[in-house]
């Protein structure tokens, strides 16, 4: 038996890929994500108050989703309602981070691949890919950092936030600031909007060029991202079947009910399935399940991707056309709100700290992330964080062993099986950090 | 053009976004090696290497040792890399046995005993404490180094005032709900350590209504000095501004999982963040 071991870059962490060959055939191919800190064991015994301070240390590029998972599950077991203005807030957070990810995602994980380039910082030859390379990539960067700069203006700090708290947000944005804000995110617009028609285009001249990505079959999707128009606080995780019908809503605890959770011994990311059968989540899941994006321009793009590709679309490279629309929604959303008043005499209420259990669920840019605490005596007593890489480990390993069944015959192994590797799990824009944590 | 590279051990990753919000350095330095954003299997000869997160696994061990010879320059960036960061309350004893659970996992890198900073490792030549350190940090370590000097602390970059008058009789911010603006957090009654942790990020917690929690480490003032040094002046601020109980302020400053802590020690409360060689802080 031969294995093929391919480590990965331009994603979030430390991951690998090993596929087992035996006599031509694909035996298995494993996702193997391979770092690991303990952060369910090692905040037992946390004074629960701290715990939104601690936590969105699980990863820099999800901080945000951690932040508020967290005053979120708190808020649950003290029995807090935050008042509106700081779901609002929390809103704009999230918005912040989904423009700053998908931005990250698209045009600097996986354009290089459209591009044949190792990465957008990597100088070419060919001085007409140049003149591109060095404009899209600074371009980008500047669509990432108006993310980063609202998470910042109602976050406090970009990376691990810190203006989330129990009962409410510490501080508004006060209107001068939101103004600046806003100013930036109506100049990013038409600009995220580019970069993504351009995105669009060379995407589908690669996917013509190569054919599949990998796994194109239908599975179930879930998403806490609402249903009828994004909402990425909704509450409930939405499933979807496989055909495209509705499979139901479910709170926290119920969800995880539905769950079937298994670890294995060459990942310290476990699994999970539904039904014994493959669910996936992230963009792909979200934009399946939208009846509208409510925003003019993303809109649009989500007819067009509609009537190109149908509902549910299942096609592995339509995550990250998936990713463009909610990038764009992000924008045109953020903008929206920072038109409304984000003070308020009190943006946070009192309240009194209780032991007991409580769920937080936000939908993080890659799909349903709960927090689950319990707490005695003010401390942490068992922590436990579902992320949503781990829902989409059978869907990668699926893929993965779709597209090493092109590559591998009983002469040779096809090198190119190294590149389509890379799409296949770019596509997930999976996070190690989280799913180990 | 300089040639720099950035080598990833177990982390948040964190650092690696906050050095991209930082685009400045791109017209002056070539970034060679990333894999968060570039693919490329070794690190080849640079000038300057930054390395983040912790030693964790026999892997992080073996990837920072194959890659310092290939550096002019090696600086350990933001907590996890210089203390072990939060991955460092893995190491205390109540829990250290979870982690036990974890070895029967055959085919993967092994957990070493505990989180290690990476100047136990191999010799470094600077530090950018931080947790992340900011855009700003990054620029300066790359083009002013000298600019990073900074013998100020959050405190003094804080901009919230201190009110003589109102004395809080115990500590209890974190129950209060909404923040007062433009008052001192200890007046509020929260543990904030800002007083001497180490400035330069121009405070965005406390200016944002959150205690310092010391991710960038102890001010010049403090930094070669034994903790209990640094303590005393956390307990003096106290004692002068508040009618809270010692006892009270000792429980809360020695807990293993509050404020200081959380950051600052990589497996021994008493052992100093900084290792004795000599090393460059900025």
């Amino acid at each position: 038996m031969a294995t093929l071991t391919f480590p990965l870059s331009r994603i979030e962490g430390h991951a690998q890929v090993v596929i087992e060959v035996e006599a031509g055939e694909v035996v298995s191919a494993h996702f193997q994500a391979t770092e690991y800190r303990g952060f369910q064991h090692f905040v037992q015994g946390v004074p629960a108050e701290q715990m939104p301070v601690i936590v969105p240390r699980i990863c820099g590029v999800c901080s945000t989703a951690h932040h508020i998972a967290a005053v979120g599950a708190l808020e649950d077991v003290y029995n807090v309602t935050p008042p509106p203005v700081a779901l609002k807030l929390r809103e704009l957070l999230l918005l912040g981070q989904l423009i700053q990810n998908q931005a990250t995602s698209l045009f600097l994980f996986t354009m290089p691949d459209c591009l044949g380039l190792n990465s957008i910082f990597d100088h070419s030859e060919d001085p007409k890919l140049e003149q591109f390379r060095t404009q899209f990539g600074s371009r980008s960067l500047m669509v990432r950092k108006a993310g980063t700069d609202l998470i910042n203006a109602v976050g406090g700090q970009s990376i691990h936030p810190v203006k989330a708290v129990v009962g409410g947000m510490t501080t508004g944005v006060p209107p001068a600031e939101a103004d600046a804000v806003s100013r930036q995110m109506k100049k990013t617009l038409p600009i995220a909007c580019e970069l993504f028609d351009s995105y669009w285009t060379r995407l589908l001249d690669m996917g013509n060029r190569i054919g599949t990505w990998g796994d194109n079959e239908p599975a179930y999707y879930i998403s806490a991202g609402g249903k009828d128009r994004p909402d990425f606080a909704s509450g409930v995780v939405q499933f979807m079947n496989p055909d495209g019908t509705d499979g139901g809503a479910f709170s926290a605890p119920e969800f995880l009910g539905r769950l079937t959770h298994r670890e294995t011994d060459y990942s310290y990311a476990g699994k999970t399935s539904y039904k014994g059968q493959v669910i996936r989540a992230n963009s792909l899941a979200r934009i399946n399940m939208f009846e509208s994006m409510e925003t003019t321009r993303a809109e649009k793009y989500l007819k067009r991707f509609r009537s190109d590709f149908g509902r549910p679309a299942h096609e592995l490279l339509l995550y990250d056309l998936a990713r463009g629309i909610e990038l764009v929604y992000a924008i045109e959303r953020a903008i929206r709100i920072l038109e409304e008043p984000l003070v308020a005499a009190e943006t946070a209420v009192a309240h009194t700290p209780q032991d007991g259990e409580g769920y937080g669920l936000v939908e993080a840019p890659r799909g349903p992330l709960i927090h689950h605490y319990r707490v005695r005596n003010g401390l942490i007593e068992k922590a436990e964080f579902i992320i949503p890489t781990v829902h989409n480990v059978m869907a990668i390993e699926r893929a993965l062993k779709v597209a090493a069944q092109r590559y591998v015959s009983p002469q040779k192994v096809d090198m190119e099986l190294e590149h389509a590797v890379g799409r296949v799990v770019r596509a997930f824009d999976p996070c190690i950090a989280c799913a180990t944590h | 053009m300089q040639q720099f590279a950035v080598l990833q051990l177990t982390g948040c990753a964190g650092c690696e976004v906050s050095l991209l919000n930082a685009e400045e350095w791109l017209e002056e330095y070539e970034l060679v090696y990333m894999p968060l954003v570039i693919s490329a299997n070794s690190i080849p000869d640079v000038d300057i290497l930054l390395v983040s997160g912790g030693v964790r696994t026999d892997e992080d061990l073996y990837r920072l040792r194959r890659a310092v010879p290939h550096a002019g320059k090696v600086v350990a960036v933001g907590t996890c890399a210089i203390s072990g960061g939060v991955a460092n309350l893995g190491n205390r004893d109540e829990v250290h046995e979870l982690f036990l659970a974890e070895e029967g996992r055959r085919h993967l890198p092994r957990l070493l005993p505990r989180c290690r900073p990476i100047a136990e490792v191999v010799p470094i030549q600077q530090a950018l404490p931080g947790c992340p350190p900011t855009p700003e940090l990054f620029v300066k370590l790359l083009f002013h180094p000298s600019d990073l000097h900074i013998a100020k602390t959050v405190c003094q970059e804080c901009g919230r005032k201190k009110h003589k008058k109102m004395r809080p009789g115990h500590l209890t911010g974190l129950l209060r709900g909404a923040v007062l603006p433009d008052i001192c957090l200890i007046n509020q009654g929260y543990v904030c350590i800002g007083i001497t942790t180490r400035g330069g990020c121009h405070a965005p917690c406390t200016r944002a209504g959150q205690p310092c929690v010391g991710c960038r480490g102890p001010s010049d003032a403090f930094i070669h000095k034994e903790l209990e040094s640094w303590l005393d002046a956390i307990r003096k601020i106290f004692t002068k501004m508040t009618d809270v109980p010692r006892d009270e302020i000792e429980v809360a400053l020695r807990s293993p999982q509050l404020s200081l802590f959380l950051f600052q020690f990589s497996h021994d409360a008493l052992t100093g963040a900084y290792p004795e060689q000599d090393v460059e802080v900025l």
